[in-house]
């Protein structure tokens, strides 16, 4: 049985039938070909795949595209459709909070979910935000200076 | 920390200075394409069955159902796999015979995720299991379960002596003997393991997501039986690798195979939890220790004896470094390590190799052995260390036949000691009566770099825009920004001109890859070399309409050749390139990085302060600092940030990571995020962590720079076992230091 879902993905509308048990981040990945949602983990921990699903920070892994149905969607290919970065995008890349960038996407997303509610975050209401979103590389310092950053340039 | 950014020749523009990577552009915005984002029309999704026995022979295995399937394309097990091992392993891809619970025992590859999950649940295995041993150690004693015909240790013990460690130990006025035990760790990055396989006729395109694209290449040429030039595998962008993908690993064989068989190009992608049971972790270290020290505060005998658990097959990688023989002067030396096979995953090395672990039985027993003379343990350590002119071996052999140069340690301890203000530590360990009790550590370590050979090529295009080509890889330690860094330096062509190709063996010249702090120190000096060659040919190019002016006369900057002695004589690279109507090309290849008696390390020293919860067993840190050599740093914000980012893997290992396995099933009982506890960004408070970079300058590297990504994450485990020691009286050997081992410690009789 196949489910037919219309999704809004960075603006643009995506009609698909599609598996009932499809998730959301193998609908982003794999039927529409958004790469840039990473998956790290299999048990919704990491955070990698992180993504706005009607302006709320979700785990795309957690979701079912079919739940998505009528909504709309922001990947990391959606913050810079004209190929200017978005302030948070420039904060990570300014500040180096990034080494290999894998969990970068989700990273921006959970920081975008916090500064919507939190403009002006402390350095703790930050780490709290971001705990659920796995680093490696960076030991998360320039993360949170990323967001800083970000906050103090205006990002809500 | 205020050093004069200059060379023989005149002041660096680019080199030593921050900046951000100049790929992240790509990654901040999901251009970048990791391996498992790759898409080839046709591709086909593979499967890994994998064995639920630690060790068991294949008695029967039946793939009929599962080839039935309508949309599978390729099923394979041992009986069509090609029997050739793996480079630097005793693994063949499939093999009648498993080691290790979760080995790949079959695969396939389907039209979709969904067919081929189906497909793998209809191969039926049967399996005469064998038993199997889990302990290094035990693994060595008679009667012990046999892994291969030869025993369960690989090759010779690896010996190294240095005077007469029994006279020594003999001679000594205090001896202590301690016994560190490291478990096997999960160490990976944040993407698990990927690769893509296709073939044209005889050629096969391997995108993998590797550390060392070169050795995949050696691995998968000597697998099929083709010319070098039949191979490119390509890495271009890798989330991560921490050593964990330092070397060749089943999953690029798997795929190959598979994508050949069914003449359709394959992806396999692990699971985080095959990541985590089917790689190359963190091996285990059981570390016996004899020291012995005179009243006079010297260090006389040192005794190291080490089981490494390598798991199931790796041959070539892991084992100690040379903490026991390169940090401190000692007379009298001997290291004997047992590398043992047991039935645990493939084990390997991991950031640091075995130096974390080597560092934290040295840095530990150092500390004990300080504190039982009544000795500053830092007192101790300044006392002993190797310093500029000091005798030590220039490899892996007792005989000290080389002199160290270029080494910072003592300024290393001394720039921490200071900012710790370490004179604040306990005098008298554990004394500290409250609930909640502070203590200071100290642990220093030290590494090599730059080891194997090493190949880049740069490209001066027509309108003077650069392109740097090299097949080691940018797995986040930002290569190509460092790399580019360098070569804009001595071409004086803005960094915001290059380009880079990382990863793809096809491309680029030989290089071992990005391991072993060896990027800068190899890579980087074979980049220098291809951009001097680069800027000999536009030099001479130039000459002719700067009225001939000897290249030596002329210098560029800002992509501008200038006459030095008339600077308004000049002319745009650019021009210059469109006249010539060529591309210019220069090729870099460095080989031994130390040739002489000379001998160039890389050295740092931890200070932390951390404060114990005596009723919860809650380790805190309230303060860390690194401090560390790293010759002149090419880009300050990129090594400032391998420090903060190694130091946190090393405190990682205090806290959790820990790989277990059951006694009784060989079961990894640690396959998830939940069960290893990676840090978080709660775990530790960025704040209270500070890189100090000590200013110095190699003799080796480009502009006198060192590679340094491991050293940072040797000194963790040791420096927090000492702060624990001296805020608690209570000496923890055993890693991590789990809140119910701190309150079981806290519990037991403390020794006087």
């Amino acid at each position: 049985m196949k489910l037919s879902v219309s999704i809004q993905v960075n603006g643009r509308t995506y009609d698909r039938e599609i598996e009932p048990r499809l998730l959301l981040v193998h609908f982003l990945r794999d039927s529409i070909a958004l790469t840039g949602t990473k998956i790290g983990c299999d048990t919704s921990q990491c955070g990698a795949c992180t993504v706005l699903l009607d302006d709320v920070a979700v785990k795309a892994c957690t979701c079912l595209a079919a739940q998505a149905d009528g909504c709309s969607v922001t990947t990391i290919e959606g913050l810079a459709p004209d190929g200017r970065l978005n302030a948070l995008q420039e904060a990570f890349w300014t500040k180096h909070g990034l080494q290999c960038g894998f969990c970068t996407p989700g990273m921006i997303f959970a920081a975008q979910a916090l500064l919507r509610v939190n403009g002006n975050p402390s350095p703790e209401q930050i780490r709290h935000a971001l705990e659920g979103n796995l680093c490696r590389c960076t030991g998360y310092q320039n993360i949170v200076r990323s967001v800083q950053a970000a906050a103090a340039a205006g990002v809500r | 920390m205020a050093q004069q950014n200059t060379i023989a020749g005149g002041p660096l523009n680019v080199v030593g200075k921050r900046g951000p990577n100049i790929d992240a552009v790509e990654r901040v915005t999901g251009r970048a394409k990791y391996t498992g984002d790759i898409d080839i029309p046709g591709m086909l999704v593979a499967r890994v069955l994998r064995s639920p026995r630690p060790h068991a022979r294949i008695a029967a295995i039946d793939t009929s159902k599962a080839e039935a399937v309508t949309g599978v394309r390729a099923v394979m097990t041992y009986k069509d796999a090609p029997k050739v091992m793996i480079w630097g392993s005793r693994q063949y891809a499939l093999n009648d015979r498993v080691r290790f619970k979760g080995e790949a025992v079959a695969i396939l590859a389907a039209v979709d995720a969904e067919t081929a999950d189906r497909a793998l649940k209809l191969i039926t295995v049967e399996y005469e299991p064998l038993p199997f041993v889990l302990d290094p150690e035990e693994a060595l004693k008679p009667g012990a379960p046999q892994l291969f015909p030869d025993g369960n240790l690989e090759g010779q013990p690896r010996m190294l002596n240095r005077g007469d460690v029994e006279q020594g130990l003999k001679e000594s006025d205090k001896v202590i003997e301690r016994f560190y035990h490291c478990p096997t760790m999960w160490s990976g990055g944040m993407e698990p393991r990927a690769c893509v396989a296709q073939w044209d006729g005889d050629h096969l395109t391997l995108w993998a997501s590797t550390q060392a694209p070169f050795r995949v290449h050696g691995s998968l040429t000597a697998m099929f039986n083709v010319p070098d030039a039949n191979v490119r595998v390509i890495s271009s962008y890798v989330g991560g690798g921490f050593g964990t993908k330092s070397a060749p690993h089943t999953d690029e064989a798997l795929a190959a195979m598979l994508a050949r068989k069914a003449r359709l190009p394959v992806k396999l992608q692990y699971t985080r939890e095959e990541e985590i049971l089917d790689s190359n972790t963190r091996f285990e270290t059981k570390i016996y220790v004899r020291l012995g020290v005179k009243k006079d505060m010297t260090l006389h005998a040192l005794d190291v004896k080490a089981y490494i658990n390598q798991g199931a097959y790796h041959t070539r990688l892991g084992g100690l470094g040379n903490q026991s023989t390169h940090v401190y002067k000692s007379p009298h030396v001997r290291t004997v390590q047992y590398r043992v096979h047991t039935n645990i995953p493939n084990t390997g090395p991991t950031r640091g190799v075995g130096d974390p672990q080597e560092t934290f039985a040295i840095e530990s027993v150092m500390d004990e052995i300080a504190i039982e003379m009544g000795w500053d343990p830092m007192e101790f350590r300044l006392k002993n260390i190797k310093r500029n002119g000091d005798p030590i071996a220039r490899g892996a052999v007792g005989t000290e036949d080389g002199r160290l140069v270029a080494q910072a340690l003592d300024k290393c301890i001394e720039a921490g000691a200071s900012r710790m203000q370490w004179n604040r530590r306990n005098a008298v360990a554990g004394s500290p009566t409250g609930t909640k009790a502070r203590g200071i550590g100290i642990a220093c370590t030290e590494r090599g770099g730059g080891a194997g050979l090493a190949g880049a090529s740069v490209r001066v295009n027509l309108d003077g825009s650069v392109h740097v080509l090299f097949a080691s890889t940018d797995i986040g330690q930002g290569s190509r920004t460092t790399l580019s860094m360098i070569a804009s330096e001595v071409l004086g062509i803005p960094l915001s001109l290059f380009r880079t190709t990382a990863g793809d063996t096809e491309m680029a010249p030989y290089d071992g890859g990005s391991y072993g702090n060896r990027t800068l120190q190899g890579t980087g000096r074979a980049v220098e070399a291809a951009a001097r060659a680069c800027l000999q040919q536009i030099l001479a190019a130039a000459s002719p309409t700067l009225n001939n002016a000897a290249p030596a006369d002329l210098e560029i900057r800002d992509s501008i050749i200038r006459v030095k002695a008339d600077p308004a004589r000049q002319v745009k690279v650019a021009d210059v390139m469109q006249r010539r109507g060529r591309s210019v090309t220069g090729d870099g290849a460095t080989a031994a990085l130390q040739t002489g008696v000379d001998v160039e390390r890389t050295s740092g020293a931890h200070f932390v302060e951390v404060e114990v919860d005596k009723e919860t067993g809650k380790v805190h840190i309230i303060k860390y600092i690194s401090a560390h050599d790293v010759g002149r740093p090419i880009n300050v914000t990129i090594v400032e940030n391998q420090i903060e980012g190694g130091t946190i893997q090393g405190l990682a290992l205090t806290q959790g990571e820990e790989m277990r396995f059951d006694e009784r099933t060989g079961a990894c009982l640690t396959g998830s995020f939940v069960d290893l506890k990676p840090p978080t960004a709660l775990d530790f408070d960025p704040r209270v962590i500070e890189a100090i970079i000590v200013p110095n300058e190699g003799t080796t590297g480009p502009f006198g720079g060192k590679g340094l990504g491991e050293n940072p994450c040797h000194p963790g485990m040791a420096a927090v076992a000492n702060a624990i020691y001296n805020a608690t009286g209570v000496r923890l050997r055993e890693v991590p230091f789990t809140r119910a081992k701190i309150l079981r410690a806290l519990s037991e009789p403390r020794r006087t």
